[in-house]
């Protein structure tokens, strides 16, 4: 290898390695505060990582406040809703790419038009509306309003758009019905595009802040971020609970990411780039 | 007429969907999305732009038409403040992820052994919650025991109550939300830089060019598209912080950091004034429609990404 060629490797793992440690510093200062005394933690002048560890940090954290309570509540409303988004953008999809109906056009523009009203922009006539409908605090208002996705519309009608539609006419010709048309031959090729999909929704359910927010106002019906920010403003200055809090927060979701980080990737790009 | 006989159930199945139980079918299978996005994104829209223009909060029963004195009325109480800070914020949030995405793909994408494994940290904080994460960095820029203050009474730099300072707490929110988000720029990049053909980039090689005409000359303009709308979903994003504001500096101090969304947030569920809320909740509405009809057209123009 010559010297010029081992000077430049060596500058890009320098660099890469510098992003990779700037990504996870944050995590490890968590970590280490997490393990602290308070008293280690608001004292500069002690050592960044803790004299002895102290593990029950965690379990005082999780006696504290309804945590189990949370993950549930945001269990249900992850899986609820990426099952729903799921659904009903394979069928939409599918119908739009492969079946002729009159209104097709119409009808394509109103299930993508969600796609231009980003829900930042509608959090107050949300919460009328949901008040409206009595939704407010309940599971149905968090799940209902984020079943319908315009992306997985898109991405469905792309998929199907692209698969062979002599496939289907073969099946017709045997005298398969439409739904058993869709049901077993077009429905299972969908299946990785559906897996990629499923990951990144279910994260952006399981990570969605501003929504719940904006429909439940009780700790008993609050998602794991909200009972976060709760368990913050209820104990400002005990420094090494509130990092043990974020920790049972994060190291579910890091796991799912180490084990599925293939998939994640496929599916970010499955979504901002075709 | 033989020939139509045998023709005949061939046709049938080529005309899918012209059947009318076909049609039931499909309107049965489309209805869910069609209703469901009426329901909670058309008729929300539609009450935003209605109330907007009208006076009375949400307790008011008798609304009337107020023209645009809600508007007037935002941009003179902090919404046009917010909007300069969202264009701040949004400007410095692109720069910071494009440039930061762009560069380390670059390296990912280089032949060095081991090098291709790297991509999966940058997932991390992509995946986890961001209040978590707010948590973190609020404690990392905490007065005295904060990291960033250790850093500063280390090298003997004055110490800094970070986040009650205007200018340092935007930078601060800003630093914050390009860590959250820049691993995405640096995945979508390395899909870019891959659909680069490596034939093209070894041509060049041979004919001597080095690193930089390269990018310069065969990366850059191959994946201009891709450049295009990873700049559409990033400004999207940069539109729309909001959880770290919230968690990080409530928009302090003195709205510093409050952006629109924020601003949205505050003057609808803590100030309840929804008159300048929704005056605001168009304005982003707008910002938002502005930027995806650009990559629709870009779109349009440009066929598909791979």
């Amino acid at each position: 290898m010559p010297a010029s060629l081992f000077a430049r490797r060596a500058a890009v793992y320098l660099a890469l390695g510098l992003a990779v440690a700037i990504v996870a510093f944050p995590l490890v200062w968590m970590t280490l505060s997490a393990l602290k005394t308070n008293a280690e933690v608001i004292n500069p002048a002690a050592p960044p990582w803790p004299a002895v560890p102290r593990w029950s940090n965690i379990g005082e954290a999780l006696s504290q406040a309804p945590f189990g309570r949370w993950y549930l509540n945001t269990a249900i409303f992850g899986v609820a809703a990426t099952a729903g988004q799921l659904t009903t953008g394979l069928l939409a999809g599918y119908a739009f790419a492969l079946l002729d109906f009159p209104g097709r056009r119409v009808l394509f523009v109103l299930a993508l038009s969600g796609l231009m009203v980003p829900f930042s922009a509608i959090i107050v006539p949300m919460s009328e509306l949901l008040g409206g409908l009595g939704w407010l605090n309940t599971y149905q208002g968090l799940i209902v309003p984020n079943i319908a996705s315009g992306l997985g519309a898109f991405l469905f009608r792309q998929f199907f758009l692209g698969t062979p539609r002599e496939l289907g006419e073969a099946a017709r010709l045997d005298g398969a019905s439409e739904l058993r048309v869709f049901l077993r031959v077009y429905a299972p090729l969908a299946r990785p595009v559906t897996a990629a999909l499923a990951i990144i929704l279910f994260l952006q359910n399981w990570n969605n802040f501003l929504f719940p927010l904006i429909v439940v106002n009780t700790t008993d019906m609050a998602v794991l971020s909200q009972g976060l920010s709760v368990f913050r403003s209820q104990f400002t200055t005990d420094y090494n609970l509130i990092m043990a809090a974020s920790l049972i927060a994060i190291t579910p979701v890091l796991l799912l990411a180490v084990t599925a980080q293939r998939h994640i990737i496929e599916g970010i790009t499955l979504g901002a780039l075709d | 007429m033989g020939e139509l006989i045998s023709a005949a159930p061939l046709a049938r199945a080529r005309r899918a969907g012209s059947g009318r139980r076909t049609r039931a079918l499909a309107y049965a299978f489309v209805a869910p999305t069609v209703l469901l996005t009426v329901a909670f994104s058309l008729v929300p829209l539609g009450m935003l732009l209605w109330r907007s223009l009208h006076g009375g909060g949400v307790f008011d029963l008798a609304p009337r038409f107020v023209g645009l004195d809600n508007y007037t009325a935002m941009l003179a109480e902090g919404g046009g403040h917010a909007l300069g800070v969202t264009a701040v914020y949004t400007t410095g949030f692109v720069v910071l992820t494009m440039g930061a995405g762009l560069g380390l793909a670059l390296l990912l994408n280089s032949r060095a052994p081991g090098v291709a494994r790297l991509r999966a940290p940058f997932v991390v904080p992509l995946v986890v919650p961001v209040v978590a994460t707010a948590l973190i960095w609020a404690n990392m820029f905490a007065p005295r025991f904060g990291v960033v203050n250790r850093v500063l009474a280390a090298l003997g730099l004055p110490q800094a109550d970070i986040l009650s300072a205007p200018g340092p707490a935007l930078l601060a929110v800003l630093t914050f939300g390009a860590w959250q988000f820049f691993g995405q720029n640096v995945i979508l990049y390395v899909a870019a830089l891959k659909s680069v053909p490596r034939d093209v980039l070894d041509a060049a090689a041979v004919d001597g060019a080095g690193a930089w005409r390269r990018f310069r000359h065969v990366q850059w303009p191959l994946t201009r598209r891709h450049t295009l709308l990873i700049w559409v979903v990033t400004t999207l994003t940069g539109l729309q912080t909001f959880t770290q504001i919230y968690v990080l500096t409530q928009g302090g101090p003195d709205g510093a950091t409050s952006t629109a969304l924020y601003y949205v947030y505050d003057q609808g569920f803590v100030q309840f004034d929804t008159g300048r809320a929704n005056a605001m909740g168009v304005a982003l509405f707008l910002l938002s429609l502005l930027v995806t009809l650009a990559q629709l057209w870009l779109v349009g123009r440009s066929g598909r990404a791979r």
